[in-house]
């Protein structure tokens, strides 16, 4: 519509008067070459902070416990063979049934002759309606990455993570996290975003779905006094598989 | 009195000088008491993160060049970010002015044939005043951030860009939720409250397909939307609904996806006082199978281009709406938000909302604070604020100085005339001689003013004045003087532009400039 | 060392007694002091309320008057901040080229009075003897503009008798602001009354500071309460020895 592409044009007008840029933008201009004589101005940016952290594997996994519990998830450890079976206690300990999880779970979660609890029941998310997730108690999914710095858990919604609806209709969220996926700072997190994809590829394999999930949902809004839980899991249990050698 | 604080506007067009509003506000003991509470807590939280973090000066360099480049190239940041939504399945639709931005989203509500939308707080809507637009037009919208909803509910209005109810005190939520929402024997601890208010809205969040937000942060890059929060009402909005509308000012947007990694460590620790916040999700365009697959983002100028031209003003655009300028602010902590007549208060609104209006409202604001800079420091990304109310203060006076209401107002002759008093020794010296005479006529037995006039009366109002001594410095020190060599060596010696400039040279009778040798 | 007083328009007609004490403390650190009897105004007052033009042409009085002066030393902080932080806009936008080489050839010799003591003349015992309790209310300008940090704490701690009393807030502004105080006399009140209660509170029997602009503020509401305290100056306190009690 002409009205469409007019304010457009006004709005980009408006602004390179103001940049004193060059020529206003059209519809069939190539913004990403553009955007490229920007780069380099980019580049530029001062970047004085702290990229890597530098604590040790222990140092790391222990402040991601710490940070974990300071917003009152449990957080249990287990070694690589011991995972299915945490799994199972968690699961069982609940006193939940009906869970949900993503179709990409690793095989090994479930091999383990532990989950068959009484009344366990686990539908895998392959296209559920909105009404069938409302009815789940729990929901199962592993992450992308973790932030020790902030206790902060990343879900890329890849297949053992599972769409956004699975992790915020349930009650209770139980997140497997390895240790090598823990990173100490955010700047590591984005990082290990560059490396994640097809090499050569930049932009494109960068994530389109991403959550950071720091806590259960709270708010403050009355009389600043902190409520936890308001939508969106209450309870999140995280089990950390110790992947990593313990290093100095 | 009661009234206007019962109903305060925060329309800029209409809402009163901040003098005026600011005078209720001021008796609302209970208000005064909420403001200064949740002040001293996100404060005293956020103080204790910022110590910790190490390279927290850093970051904040950090962010003001992220900011500042953006700025600078924000036409191609935005054309990369709708050419990467776009591509993304998503559609980018540009707003000139508010009501151009209403338009749009009721026009996307009605292809959709939407009487409902829920919505997730967003200042920018607030700003457009999207609500009573959209009631109007036949569309209900609901709230469902809790502060929202207690405001949308209470009819009231938010008074802090990130608490906003935080001038309403919990039984005057149980009032509201036990009334609108029928509930009997609610209890008024805020536990109670908050699941009342989860109840309330599960329904909404599974039923309504058309959602509406607003966003943190535009990535150019990608073409990602990043929304951050506290409750989890916007990841259910984001996920649930068929449609999403996203409204972002044009200032939003960041070139990279990894510049995220500054911006989102500086915004928890700023706004609450948290490494992180609870949740913080990030989309792209639509996505098979997960969340809304017909999306839109309406980008708004709304006067930020007219910022965006201004030299010293431009750095308002850095603004992330953190609140941590409000939080720290002597001035806030005394009237709360609804004083400043606009739905962004504090120093940030004081400096943002007259130029959005381009100055043609909201001409008090950039007044409406004691220029102490504590705002400054707090800023995540910087910005300059008290040297942004310096300039908006000269522009407004400009604007104003020469109507006639202003170049009678006691003020403005005031001030014109101690210019022309200050401009000449001589002058300056007759002018304190007079009124020297002029306050002994209000002097009390006890040398000190008790009362002034006109302007003076504001200050006497609470607070006395000590009667002018009877002899000024200078005069002291030239009583104490017996030469009277002029200053920078002899006559003969004066050069450059103390020389060139008349208004440095004494009159005849006036002691020249002397040394503390020369005196004795 | 020779230092050229810039008294500033409202201590020479309100406060010419700090001025007094500012000539009493560096004389007897064997600074010689001048007085150039051109000076008025820094242009603080007009630039803060919108009246650039005024400013400016303050301002180049100013910059010309001093503009082969050794040391400019000027016992207000606020007025200092103009001149480092408004100043340089003023000239870039009003000024010319000579003009902005003037006032950046004297910008390293301008020093508010705790600075000169401190970081001139590397003193932090000025010989003061001051035997009541004290407490120090740091002024915006001084604490954010300045960055004057501990030094007025390094000078007070050093004046024998004195009893430093801490009060509680320090960083928050006292709501005088400048015309602030009467444009905004309703929420500068209020502010005031706040801070009063943490001054009050230290049982002082004085309340100093930098800027009698500040302490004017203080003090006049002090003087309408009946409160037990009174303002002074805090050179007042440093030019006060057991032989002249400044009190």
């Amino acid at each position: 519509m002409s009205a469409v592409t007019d304010s457009r044009k006004k709005v980009l007008e408006a602004i390179h008067a103001a940049t004193g840029a060059a020529a206003a933008g059209s519809a069939t201009r190539n913004a990403a070459a553009t955007a490229g004589t920007a780069a380099g101005a980019h580049a530029d940016i001062p970047r004085g902070y702290v990229r890597r952290g530098d604590m040790t594997v222990s140092a790391r996994h222990e402040r991601f416990i710490e940070r974990l519990r300071e917003y009152d998830a449990e957080v249990v450890e287990c070694e690589p063979e011991g995972l299915a079976a945490a799994i199972a206690t968690q699961l069982a300990a609940s006193g939940r049934h009906r869970f949900v999880a993503p179709p990409g779970i690793p095989a090994e979660w479930y091999v383990d002759a532990a989950w068959k609890i009484e009344g366990f029941e686990c539908t895998f998310d392959h296209g559920l309606e909105t009404r069938e997730i409302e009815q789940a108690e729990g929901v199962i999914t592993g992450c992308f990455c973790g932030v020790a710095d902030s206790g902060t858990i990343v879900l890329h919604h890849g297949p053992a993570e599972g769409r956004r609806v699975i992790t915020l209709l349930p009650d209770w969220h139980l997140c497997v996290v390895r240790l090598s996926q823990v990173v100490e700072t955010l700047p590591e997190y984005f990082d290990r975003c560059q490396v994640s994809g097809v090499r050569g590829q930049g932009e494109e394999t960068l994530p389109k779905l991403v959550t950071w999930i720091s806590g259960p949902s709270a708010t403050a809004d009355i009389e600043m006094t902190r409520i936890k839980g308001v939508h969106g899991p209450r309870f999140l249990h995280v089990i950390l598989v110790n992947d990593e050698e313990a290093g100095t | 009195m009661s009234a206007a604080s019962e109903h305060p506007i925060l329309d800029p067009a209409l809402a009163p000088p901040f003098p005026v509003g600011a005078l209720p506000m001021l008796r609302n003991v209970q208000l005064r008491k909420n403001v200064a509470h949740a002040m001293d807590v996100i404060q005293a939280k956020r103080a204790r993160l910022v110590a910790e973090k190490t390279d927290w000066q850093a970051l904040r360099t950090a962010a003001a060049a992220i900011k500042d480049e953006t700025l600078a190239h924000l036409g191609e940041y935005l054309e990369q970010f709708e050419e990467r939504c776009t591509a993304a399945g998503g559609h980018v639709h540009w707003a000139a002015d508010a009501a151009e931005a209403r338009r749009i989203i009721l026009e996307l509500l009605r292809k959709e044939k939407a009487d409902e939308v829920i919505k997730i707080k967003t200042m920018t809507a607030a700003e457009i005043q999207l609500n009573p637009f959209l009631e109007a037009a036949g569309v209900r919208a609901y709230e469902t951030d809790l502060a929202e909803i207690i405001l949308q509910l209470g009819k009231g209005e938010p008074s802090h860009i990130v608490v906003p109810a935080l001038h309403v005190n919990r039984s005057q939520v149980r009032e509201i939720f036990a009334r609108t929402m029928g509930i009997k024997d609610l209890p008024d601890d805020p536990k109670a409250l908050t699941a009342a208010a989860r109840n309330y809205l599960r329904q909404k969040f599974l039923e309504v397909p058309t959602a509406i937000s607003g966003a943190n942060f535009l990535v150019a890059e990608t073409g990602g939307v990043t929304v951050v929060e506290s409750e989890g009402n916007g990841r259910m909005c984001l996920t649930l609904p068929k449609t999403m509308i996203t409204l972002a000012g044009i200032e939003k947007v960041v070139p990279r996806f990894a510049d995220l990694e500054v911006m989102l460590q500086l915004l928890a620790r700023s706004a609450t006082g948290e490494r992180m916040n609870p949740y913080t999700s990030l989309w792209t365009g639509v996505t098979k199978g997960d969340g809304p697959q017909n999306f839109h983002v309406v980008l708004l100028d709304n006067g930020r281009s007219s910022i965006l031209g201004r030299k010293t003003e431009r750095q308002t655009l850095r603004c992330i709406r953190c609140a941590a300028c409000m939080n720290t602010c002597p001035v806030y902590r005394q009237t709360g938000g609804h004083a400043y007549g606009s739905v962004y208060p504090g120093p940030i609104g004081a400096i943002l909302t007259p130029q959005l209006y381009e100055l043609r409202h909201a001409q008090s604001l950039p007044f409406a604070s004691s220029l102490c800079g504590a705002c400054y420091e707090v800023c995540p990304v910087k910005i300059n604020i008290p040297e942004i109310l310096i300039d908006l203060r000269a522009r407004v006076t400009d604007q104003e100085r020469h109507t006639l209401g202003k170049f009678f107002d006691p003020m403005y002759v005031g001030l014109r005339a101690a210019n022309v008093i200050f401009s000449r020794a001589w002058l300056f010296h007759a002018a304190q001689w007079m009124g020297r005479l002029g306050a002994k006529l209000v002097t009390r037995r006890d040398g000190w003013i008790h009362a002034l006039p006109s302007v003076g009366a504001k200050w006497t109002q609470t607070r006395d004045l000590r009667g002018l001594p009877k002899q000024t410095f200078h005069a002291w020190w030239a009583e104490r003087g017996t030469a009277s060599q002029q200053v920078g060596g002899s006559a003969s010696q004066r050069v450059g532009d103390a020389a060139s400039d008349p208004t440095l040279s004494p009159k005849s009778g006036e002691k020249g400039g002397t040394t503390s040798r020369e005196a004795r | 060392m020779r230092a050229s007083l810039f008294i500033t328009c409202y201590n020479d007609t309100l406060f010419p007694e700090t001025g007094r004490a500012v000539v009493r403390l560096l004389e007897r650190l064997g600074v010689e002091v001048e007085f150039r009897a051109a000076q008025t105004c820094c242009g603080q007052m007009h630039a803060n309320t919108g009246f650039r033009g005024e400013a400016f042409s303050q301002a180049k009085r100013l910059v010309r008057l001093y503009a082969d002066a050794e040391a400019v030393v000027i016992p207000s902080s606020s007025c200092v901040a103009m001149m480092r932080d408004q100043y340089p806009g003023l000239f870039e936008e009003l000024g010319n080229e000579n003009l902005r080489e003037q006032f950046r050839a004297l910008v390293p010799r301008l020093w508010e009075l705790s600075e000169f003591l401190i970081d001139k003349l590397g003193v932090e015992d000025v010989g003061a003897y001051f035997p009541h309790r004290v407490t120090y209310h740091a002024s915006c300008h001084g604490l954010r503009a300045l960055h004057l940090g501990d030094r007025p704490f390094r000078l007070l701690n050093k004046v024998r008798g004195l009893e430093l009393a801490p009060l509680a807030n320090l960083d928050r502004c006292c709501g005088f602001g400048g015309t602030f105080s009467v444009k905004n006399g309703d929420v500068s009140s209020a502010m005031l009354t706040v801070k009063l209660e943490d001054v009050l509170a230290t049982r002082a029997e004085f309340c100093t500071a930098l800027d009698n602009s500040c302490l004017m503020h203080l003090g006049g509401a002090m003087h309408r309460q009946y409160a037990p305290m009174k303002t002074i100056h805090m050179a007042q306190i440093l030019a006060s020895t057991q032989a002249e009690a400044l009190g």
